[in-house]
């Protein structure tokens, strides 16, 4: 499609978006004063939305857990289709995106992360992308979404295919795919992309990546549950790859640093696990109240992984293996974060409809049961209100908070 | 110092008094109906006349239930489950696992020799199961709620009632009774689907030792003969169950003073 054009669509996608902005959901802990690094993150994220919209940015439509250096080495902007739903539910009148996509007989059964971004692009909000690049783990689902936006907006869809075990063989079926999909990219768009620009990108990923993990070792022996949110934010947006990344990486561990030892509080922990809701969510403002969240996904070993400057795509490939859920990687991994972080039980968040948690659960369920450890798996949809009720997940969620204690 | 549990529940709001002995000196049961401070302070005062015992002569108050929050009275509040399974220990301490079904959830607790919950689990979003399904179906075939257990007890030819969603079984019923079925034969089925909901819920906290059964679904004979048949193992049913909660609540209150 000529720019000029993604450009006029942009503008009136961009529109559609503003009027589709509804009411603020729920109260915010407004009080609450926010971490540097959270402000950071919130008005870099604002601006990369915004870029995402102009004319001449280019726009790449990824799924969970996609390598995002890839996308920043073209000098793309990563619209991250899961993660944005929970943005989003914040902000616009996902009720009406709802509806819209009940209009088009899409059944409440699927999970509303997929059928969050599928409204949103029915409703020509999203800004049109000029690839989509998915991969096939954590979520098919997410990936075929990502299929069908390729196809409605006619942009190319580049899939990686990540593999279960790590092997020589898994590794190089994995780098074969990303080069191809590179230059599959660099043909599309008629530039070369240099070493040298996949090199700065990986550099400044692993300086994100070297505050992150010190950070997370911080959260080991004190209690910051501000900076486990925060880690939890910065994983989502997995805007690994581009220098402000690194800065709030940076000035998150500095704020870790001033902040531990300070808190003292001997409260339980319990690790989050499942799709994570919005900050002001009613479920975790009431558990704050009694417990410390630690939250699951930042804390994987993959997240952990330094890249090899000198053969980054192998070290891509790796990371992108680790992220698979493999139960008994899995096992080993999250029965390590229980000891590290002195967990004291478990909070399975499942939504609706995704078959990803509801399969890897019982692992989790076990390791917690291994361990002695309280558990709770709940039933929630964190997008479309219609499908949740907070009194009946609060009832259950008031006795495991009693079971805790 | 006498002490209060209220379990404010989505069908009824219950109360119980207890003494220093943990020993219940009066109680009662309303429905809830759609004000549920209205129900709290009728089934208080039922309560405390049973007992003939003055507001001013109770030191504690402990709410349970869906409506816990909303009192203004009480000195606390606790999940049900927390107080279905005191509530249940307290008069039987050799019971292990608990079936709880109430009106609008049902719940398998185990519960460890002290009285203290070791894990539970919750139906899901739907109501299919639980008390108001009993309601609902009992509307549905135009027979009293109190009289399903007596006439699931006639059934020669039980049916099987496949839907899992409480408005789908509705529809179900009312087919089944258009279609001339015997009530009896269709009760049973209702009762052996509560019962089929019920032993996964157990079987998923982890069946062990006896099994003893609480809330107003308890007092129906036909779904407890449906559990023990589905599970081949004999249900202890508590005195009074539907008070349960509430009992259990004004012993965590004897617990705390
Ligand atoms: S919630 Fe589950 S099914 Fe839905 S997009 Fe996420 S991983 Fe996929």
């Amino acid at each position: 499609m000529l720019q000029e054009t993604i450009g006029q669509e942009r503008q009136i996608q961009y529109q559609n978006l503003l009027n589709l902005v509804g009411d603020q959901r729920q109260d915010t802990d407004e009080d609450k004063p926010l971490l540097k690094a959270s402000q950071m993150r919130s008005i870099i994220n604002s601006h990369r939305m915004m870029q995402a919209y102009r004319e001449g940015s280019r726009v790449a439509y990824v799924s969970e857990q996609f390598p995002s250096e890839i996308a920043f080495a073209f000098d793309m902007i990563p619209w991250n289709l899961e993660s944005m739903a929970i943005m989003l539910a914040q902000s616009v009148d996902v009720d009406r995106v709802f509806k819209l996509t009940q209009e088009h007989q899409l059944s409440r059964d699927i999970c509303s992360f997929l059928r969050g971004p599928y409204g949103m692009m029915m409703e020509n909000c999203y800004p049109t992308p000029d690839f989509v690049l998915t991969n096939t783990q954590p979520c098919e689902g997410l990936s075929k979404v990502g299929l069908i936006s390729g196809k409605g907006y006619k942009a190319p869809v580049l899939a990686l295919h990540a593999p279960n075990s790590i092997d020589e063989d898994s590794l190089s079926y994995l780098v074969k795919q990303m080069e191809h999909m590179m230059s599959r990219m660099e043909e599309d768009l008629g530039i070369e992309v240099g070493p040298d620009s996949l090199k700065s990108v990986v550099e400044y990923s692993n300086q994100a990546r070297e505050y992150y993990n010190k950070t997370v070792q911080l959260l080991r022996s004190n209690s910051l549950p501000d900076v486990s949110r925060e880690l939890q934010e910065i994983f989502g947006m997995n805007y690994f790859g581009v220098k402000e990344n690194a800065r709030i990486c940076k000035v998150l561990y500095e704020e870790a640093m001033q902040l531990a030892g300070k808190e003292t509080s001997k409260r339980k922990r319990v690790l989050w696990i499942g799709q994570v809701p919005e900050e002001s969510h009613e479920i975790l403002q009431h558990m704050r109240e009694v417990v410390d969240i630690v939250y699951w996904a930042p804390l994987w070993d993959a997240n952990m992984m330094m890249l090899d400057e000198k053969d980054p795509l192998k070290s891509i490939a790796e990371r992108a293996i680790l992220y698979h859920w493999d139960a008994e990687r899995t096992k080993v991994e999250t029965s390590q974060i229980c000891e590290d972080h002195e967990i004291d039980g478990f909070l399975i968040a499942n939504v609706w409809g995704c078959r990803n948690v509801m399969g890897i659960s019982q692992v989790l369920r076990d390791i917690a049961n291994s361990k002695k450890l309280k558990h709770l798996t709940i039933s929630i949809d964190l997008v479309d209100r219609n499908n949740y009720a907070f009194n009946q997940v609060k009832n259950r969620v008031d006795a495991f908070l009693e079971l805790l204690q | 110092m006498i002490t209060a549990g209220i379990d404010i529940g989505s069908l009824s709001t219950k109360c119980a008094l207890m003494d220093e002995d943990q020993k219940v000196i009066g109680f009662d049961v309303v429905l809830t109906g759609g004000n549920n401070k209205a129900a709290t302070e009728e089934v208080y005062k039922k309560a405390l006349a049973n007992a003939k015992l003055k507001r001013s002569d109770v030191g504690y108050v402990v709410t349970t239930g869906y409506g816990r929050e909303n009192i203004p009275f009480a000195d606390k509040h606790v999940s049900e489950i927390t107080c279905h399974a005191l509530g249940m220990h307290i008069t039987n301490p050799e019971i292990r696992t608990i079936l709880e079904i109430g009106g609008q959830d049902s719940k398998a607790i185990r519960v460890n020799e002290d009285g203290h919950v070791d894990n539970f689990h919750m139906n899901d979003k739907c109501a299919a199961g639980c008390g108001r399904f009993l309601e609902v179906t009992a509307r549905a075939m135009g027979v009293e709620l109190g009289e399903l257990g007596g006439i699931s007890e006639k059934s020669e030819n039980t049916v099987k009632i496949s839907s899992t969603c409480t408005v789908f079984a509705e529809t179900e019923i009312v087919s089944l009774v258009a279609v001339g079925t015997a009530i009896p034969d269709i009760v049973k089925g209702v009762h052996n689907s509560i019962a089929t909901r019920a032993t996964s819920l157990l079987r998923a906290v982890g069946l062990s030792g006896p099994l003893g059964m609480s809330g107003g679904v308890a007092l129906n004979s036909g779904v407890v003969k449906s559990v023990e048949e589905a599970l081949g193992k004999e249900v202890y049913i508590v005195e009074n169950p539907q008070v349960r909660g509430a009992i259990g609540a004004a012993s965590i209150g004897q617990r705390l003073v």
